[in-house]
């Protein structure tokens, strides 16, 4: 029996299989990686599955697991690809989705694009308004719902034909009769189409982010649920027998059914792999706390994960493509630096480099595949760090003369440099952009880096590690064993999760015993909904189990942080762990807390967690001694960050064993990844076959 | 300071620091806040500075605050009663002295390194109460001294020491004590933070290579601006318009006359020629706002972001290639004791003046004319417990038609960029429930190959007796058409009970202190755009397109387009053509 990941990228579908026999041999893991096809995904990550199954000696049949990560739901967005939406919404509120939050886009512009206007996810002739109102502070009905006007609008939406409709009214974050109701009165009429209520998809406070979210979830259904239904009945008829599974944003799993119905849930299911990759690498050494940076072509994913905790992102903060998405992401930064980003001087003589990207197509100047632009990759290529004949093992032709002549005829003159200064420069200024981000994302919100450890992964991470741990004052850097397929291991490496939410607004620093009796009662439900999710998906009661949340603000404020409660009943006594956990909480992210002003809540959140076996990474051979002399494959000049050119081993991964170090000046290459180990540093090779880089004492 | 040259490489590591350090600065800021203004709004700005007032680095929050900061810091080097010492912390809000408005108060904490003064790391932040004559805002008042609190220079901590009195002071003369306080609170936060993250870049980059680099990026954004402007040919550009009036004597209107003169890479605005100052606070302080809405103009339209890929840092470099020149005794510019509180409006029209005079010259980096307003509405009352509750809002404007593209609809335009309210929010927790918020359906906007965006229109119910203070404008000057487009619609206001919703009462842009009781309903609808290019440009179809949308209704379709569409809103081509060659005469 076989476990497979597979991740599907901008240009390559990365994979990897698990199985308790490789080969008819013994248990082991193997990665394997295929171009993508943007056109449809599906037909790489069926070929990436026939091929590894095939290198592995498994049968199609014998899969018993496939997980998947796709950027079909993010493409929907980013090509603004999606369904014909219609939205019955209150009278007098036809224009929360264009009003959106008022601020514009740019502060500093005349011809700025405002993308929820010039790309609105419902029309707005097909935004109709019905009378109903529901009031504050208790969901009291002011003015019934008009049947015969939803009724009215559904017809109209039935004949311009849309592929969805959403029911979004003001409030009914309070009392969620009307949208129900509506709902079921336009399922009489489009009994076919897909018909959701805004306090179904994001049962929570703030109508256009609410509305958001629903509007988002339809716009992309039908054709994420496509593309899924599709893969997963072009692998039954492979005779792939497999459960299929979806990575989702907030780093858990769901099944193709619940990627289909909230697709919003998957909008960020790549790089959510990717962290919890590196926090699997970092579990193979017991090693808790990281910083996981990935760096690929166009950019580099940065989230910190503490104590072997992945963040959740606060939800003020969680939105693709500009348009809000109330759905739990993992913290993590996206930011325009990495192995394809262009070195220029700008016309007020500034050096840049990114965000703009050669992408894959045209690529670094040293493909020979049209590009005359600099780039990152070219410099590592000119600065010796890159050999050509190893690129992707060898797979792709490189030849370093163009990445020469890109830099001098860009740069050179311009900056009055040689070509390897301005190749250093080059590296200076993206590893200053991305050590700022990690700064950010770290030191800002109270995260001390020196206790951390730098998980580096990507194509592009490992080359940047050390430089962007020395910038950030990280402890070590980690280079998972296969870091150019992290995101794919991720996928074998974590567990089913569901969220559910709700708004209650209650003091909780003066709540009565009724409030927490519904309070209680409150969180009961979202537990029992919770539950039959985890159930429908064949989930025992036994693996169960529960997280409740209170999303908290002081009283007064705008922006809510998460606070964990304590088991059990809730009562006016364990209540003030809630509150202390919330104070902790500001404290860490604001650097104090207001301990005399009154906690209120917000949200409550049940998150349902089910652990599944992770994936088993085989020991390494154990070996002895520094820089070991078989695994030497041969010496070159590589020029380092401080511009000291030396005569470098280049040192085959694969021939590297358990408990040996490799001491810099060094390189550590294997099929898609390049460790850079500067003078001064250390690897030392892990019991799994982590690298741990760190200054030498 | 220094004469050492940095290198291109060391300087983008600096600047990228020195903006990373101000987005920090501004996110503890608003994310930490109580009043609904800073936390949703993030009316607010922050940044550092070195100790000749230059800014070094600043939080893209609001164009308003971007830019003011140094004319605090002026003014309180004229003011401050001791010197600085390391741990002090010093507020600032008079409009005479630097201030870009009272209520927008100042943090300022002095940055030491070594012993020596280096610089200075503040914020500006607006808040609800600083217990002027009316709650939240003022328009009709007689002086400087009711605008409620003024600080010149005091300070708030000194030597690292809270001066528990003057916090005590404060919390006794604002109507809303604890989000006023809570707000100071986080403004402290906020520049204690990018005290420590100055001395850490200090010290990672030595004193001399980082004031050394942030010459030259302040050389940099200096030089970019002057390349544009280049590009104007040399000579005068003129354009005017007028306010509505100034809050007391209605039916006045006061014009607003902007020159602008081109010479090489240098421009200078010269406001003379429009009003003099107002009896009320609707007048401008000039060195806190009105020199600030001439350089957001230059940058916004010069170095838009949307077209020019590269950051150009937020420094004081934008600010030499332009002069401004506004008389003494002119609303521009008043004279010590005239209030000037109420000032948004009126820089609003600056920037829309020097746009507009402009537009011929670099058509294609302007827009028609846009509502260049502001709708700030002061709501408040009593609660039961005796309490006061104060909300302030702010309503979207609208943008004029683009070379390229439809003015954007319901939108914060030019100098403000502040979010809205959550409304769900805002009736859980304020005896006020909005009954509408949308697009306005009673006028149209300009029409032109590109249309201007549409005003939105918010309707507010009291649902206890309670006071209304607006500061508003451009009911009477239409937003300008440009190169064949027409122009826009003016802005209303409208109150009625709901008890009694035809009952419609017109009032006018600006009211103070009016009372209100139970039910009353008060409806702002903003202003719309003015159409850019001609209208018989812009494709039948696309026509169409609005009026399936509702932009435009099957009646502007023919008037203003000449586009016909039949009861099923298809085009009937011949009946169009013979329209438009009716039209183009």
């Amino acid at each position: 029996m076989a476990n497979i990941g597979v991740d599907v990228g901008g240009t390559f579908t990365d994979l990897i299989l698990e199985s308790e026999s490789i080969g008819g041999n013994s248990a082991g893991v193997i990665v394997h990686k295929v171009p993508s096809t943007p056109e449809d995904q599906s037909i790489a990550v069926i070929r990436g599955i026939t091929e590894i199954c095939e290198m592995a000696g498994v049968a199609l049949g014998d899969i018993k697991k496939v997980v998947h990560g796709t950027t079909i739901a993010t493409n929907a967005v980013i090509e603004y690809d999606g369904a014909e939406v219609g939205m019955l919404t209150t009278r007098g509120f036809r224009d929360i989705l264009l009003l959106a939050r008022g601020k514009r886009p740019h502060n500093f512009s005349m011809q700025f694009d405002v993308p929820w206007q010039s790309k609105p996810l419902v029309k707005r002739r097909n935004r109709i308004v019905i009378s109903e109102r529901i009031l504050p502070p208790d969901g009291r009905i002011e003015v019934a719902l008009d049947e015969d006007e939803v009724r009215a609008a559904a017809e109209l939406l039935k004949k311009r034909g849309v592929d969805a409709v959403i029911i979004c009214f003001i409030y009914s974050f309070l009392n969620n009769t009307h949208e129900q109701r509506a709902k079921e009165i336009v399922q009489e009429i489009l009994p076919d189409t897909y018909v959701s209520c805004s306090s179904e998809v994001a049962d929570v406070i703030r109508e256009y982010e609410r509305f958001s979210t629903a509007a988002m979830n339809a716009f992309i259904g039908p054709r994420t649920s496509f593309y899924l239904r599709n893969l997963q009945s072009a692998l039954r008829s492979e005779g792939v027998k497999a459960e299929i599974r979806l990575m989702q944003s907030n780093g858990g799993v769901t099944t193709i059914e619940g990627g289909s119905e909230r697709p919003v849930t998957i909008l960020m299911s790549g790089p959510a792999g990717g962290v919890i990759g590196g926090k699997w690498a970092g579990d193979l050494s017991g090693v808790e706390n990281l910083i996981t940076v990935d760096i690929g072509g166009t950019s580099a994913d940065i989230s910190v994960v503490p104590g072997g905790e992945v963040r959740i992102m606060n939800p003020r903060d969680t939105n693709v493509g500009g348009y809000p998405i109330l759905v739990p992401m993992i913290d993590l930064t996206t930011i325009g630096a990495g192995g394809g980003s262009i070195a220029y001087v700008d016309e007020g003589g500034a050096f840049r480099v990114g965000p703009r990207s050669a992408g894959a197509d045209p690529g670094p100047a040293c493909y020979g595949k049209g590009g005359t632009e600099a780039t990152v990759t070219d410099a590592q290529v000119v600065l010796g760090r890159l050999d050509a004949e190893q690129f992707l093992g060898g797979g792709v032709a490189i030849d370093p003369a163009l990445s020469a002549k890109a830099i001098e005829s860009n740069l050179c003159g311009k900056l009055d440099m040689s070509i390897e200064e301005a190749a250093l420069g080059i590296i200076r200024v993206i590893n200053s952009n991305m050590a700022l981000e990690i700064r950010a994302n770290s030191v800002a919100k109270g995260i001390d880096p020196r206790e951390y450890s730098l998980v580096a992964f990507g194509g592009a991470g490992p080359l940047h590690g050390v430089a962007l741990a020395k910038t950030v004052a990280a402890r070590e850097v980690l280079v998972p064993p296969a870091p150019g397929i992290n995101a794919a291991t991720g996928l074998l490496a974590t567990d089913m999760q569901y969220e559910f939410t709700r708004s209650v607004l209650i003091t909780i620093t003066e709540a009565d015993a009724g409030e927490l009796e519904a309070l209680n009662k409150q969180l009961d439900e979202l537990v029992a909904l919770a539950a039959d999710a985890l159930a429908a998906d064949g989930v025992t009661e036994r693996e169960r189990q529960f997280t409740r949340i209170a999303e908290c603000r002081y009283q007064g404020q705008g922006f809510e942080l998460r606070a964990e409660f304590p088991v059990g009943v809730i009562d006016g006594d364990n209540k003030q762990v809630l509150i202390d956990n919330f104070h902790e909480s500001h404290r860490r992210d604001y650097g104090h807390a207001f301990e005399d002003q009154n906690v209120e809540i917000i949200t409550l959140r049940v998150i349902a967690l089910a652990a599944m076996a992770k994936l088993t990474w085989p020991k390494l051979a154990a070996g002895t001694g520094e820089n070991p002399k078989d695994a030497v494959m041969y010496v070159r000049p590589t020029t380092f960050d401080g511009g000291e050119t030396l005569e470098t081993p280049r040192y085959d991964r694969a021939k590297l064993a358990a408990g040996q170090s490799v001491s810099g000046p060094a390189i550590v290459i294997q099929h898609d990844s390049t460790t850079l180990i500067p003078p001064g540093h250390t690897a030392e090779i892990s019991e799994f076959g982590n690298l741990h880089v760190r200054e030498k004492a | 300071m220094s004469q050492k040259e940095v290198d291109p490489i060391t300087l983008q590591v600096i600047g990228g620091a020195l903006h990373t350090i101000a987005k920090e600065m501004g996110h503890v800021l608003y994310r930490m806040s109580y009043s609904s203004i800073i936390r949703e709004s993030e009316d607010l700005g922050a940044g550092l500075f070195d100790a000749d007032f230059n800014t070094l680095c600043e939080s893209d929050s609001t164009p308003m605050h971007i830019g003011s900061i140094p004319a605090y810091l002026r003014g309180i080097d004229e003011t401050l009663h001791d010197p600085w010492q390391p741990g002090d912390v010093v507020i600032h809000n008079h409009p005479y002295y630097g201030a870009s408005h009272s209520p927008d108060i100042a943090a300022v904490a002095p940055v030491y390194y070594e012993g020596e003064l280096v610089g200075f790391s503040a914020n500006t932040a607006h808040h609800v109460d600083i217990g002027a004559a009316t709650p939240g805002l003022i328009i009709d008042v007689p002086d400087v001294f009711a605008e409620g609190m003024l600080f010149k220079g005091v300070k708030l901590y000194e030597g690292g020491v809270r001066n528990r009195a003057l916090w005590h002071f404060m919390g006794t003369n604002t109507r809303v004590p604890d989000q006023v306080l809570g707000d100071i609170e986080a403004q402290v936060a906020s520049v204690e933070l990018g005290v420590k993250r100055f001395v850490e870049l200090l010290d990672s980059y030595g004193k001399e290579t980082v004031f050394a680099a942030t010459q030259q990026l302040m050389d940099y954004s200096e030089s970019m601006l002057r390349k544009r402007i280049a590009e104007i040919p040399d000579g005068e550009y003129r354009a005017e318009g007028f306010l509505d009036d100034d809050g007391r004597n209605r039916g006045k209107p006061l014009p607003v006359k902007v020159c602008v003169r081109i010479d090489g890479d240098s421009a200078e605005v010269d406001l003379t020629g429009s009003s003099p100052q107002v009896p009320t606070a609707f007048n401008v302080p000039f060195e806190g706002s009105t020199k600030v809405a001439c350089y957001f103009a230059f940058r916004a339209m010069l170095l838009d972001t949307a077209t020019i890929s590269e950051h150009v840092p937020q420094n004081e470099g934008s600010f030499r290639p332009i002069k401004v020149i506004a008389p003494k005794g002119s609303i521009f510019n008043p004279i010590y004791p005239a209030a000037a509180e109420a000032r948004f409006n009126q820089i609003q029209r600056v920037v829309d003046c020097i746009i507009k005079a402009l537009a011929p010259a670099i058509p294609d980096k302007v827009t028609a004319g846009c509502s260049a307003d502001v709708s700030a509405i002061a709501y408040s009352g009593v609660r039961p417990e005796g309490n006061y509750w104060i909300f302030i809002e702010v309503n979207e404007g609208s943008y004029g038609g683009r070379p390229k593209s439809d003015g954007p609809d319901g939108i914060e335009e030019l100098m403000r960029n502040t979010r809205n309210n959550p409304i769900e929010d805002l009736g859980m927790h304020l005896p006020l429930i909005c009954d509408r918020y949308e697009l306005r359906d009673d006028v149209m906007p300009g029409a032109g190959e590109y249309r201007g965006g549409i005003g939105m229109v918010k309707v507010q119910r009291y649902l206890t007796d309670g006071y209304l203070t607006h500061e508003s404008d451009r009911h009477d000057d239409a937003p300008w058409g440009f190169l064949g487009g027409s122009d826009g619609s003016g802005a209303r206001v409208q109150k009625f009970n709901i008890a009694t919703p035809d009952k419609i009462e017109e009032l006018p842009a600006k009211v103070h202190g009016l009372r209100n009781l139970k039910g009353d309903c008060i409806g702002v609808l903003n202003a719309c755009g003015g159409g850019y290019g001609d209208p018989l440009a812009r494709s039948p179809e696309q026509v169409r397109e609005d009026v399936l949308d509702d932009f435009c209704t099957v009646e502007h379709a023919r008037e203003a387009y000449g586009v016909i569409l039949n009861a099923e809103l298809e085009i009937d081509a011949s009946a169009t053509e013979a329209r438009r060659g009716e039209m183009r005469g």
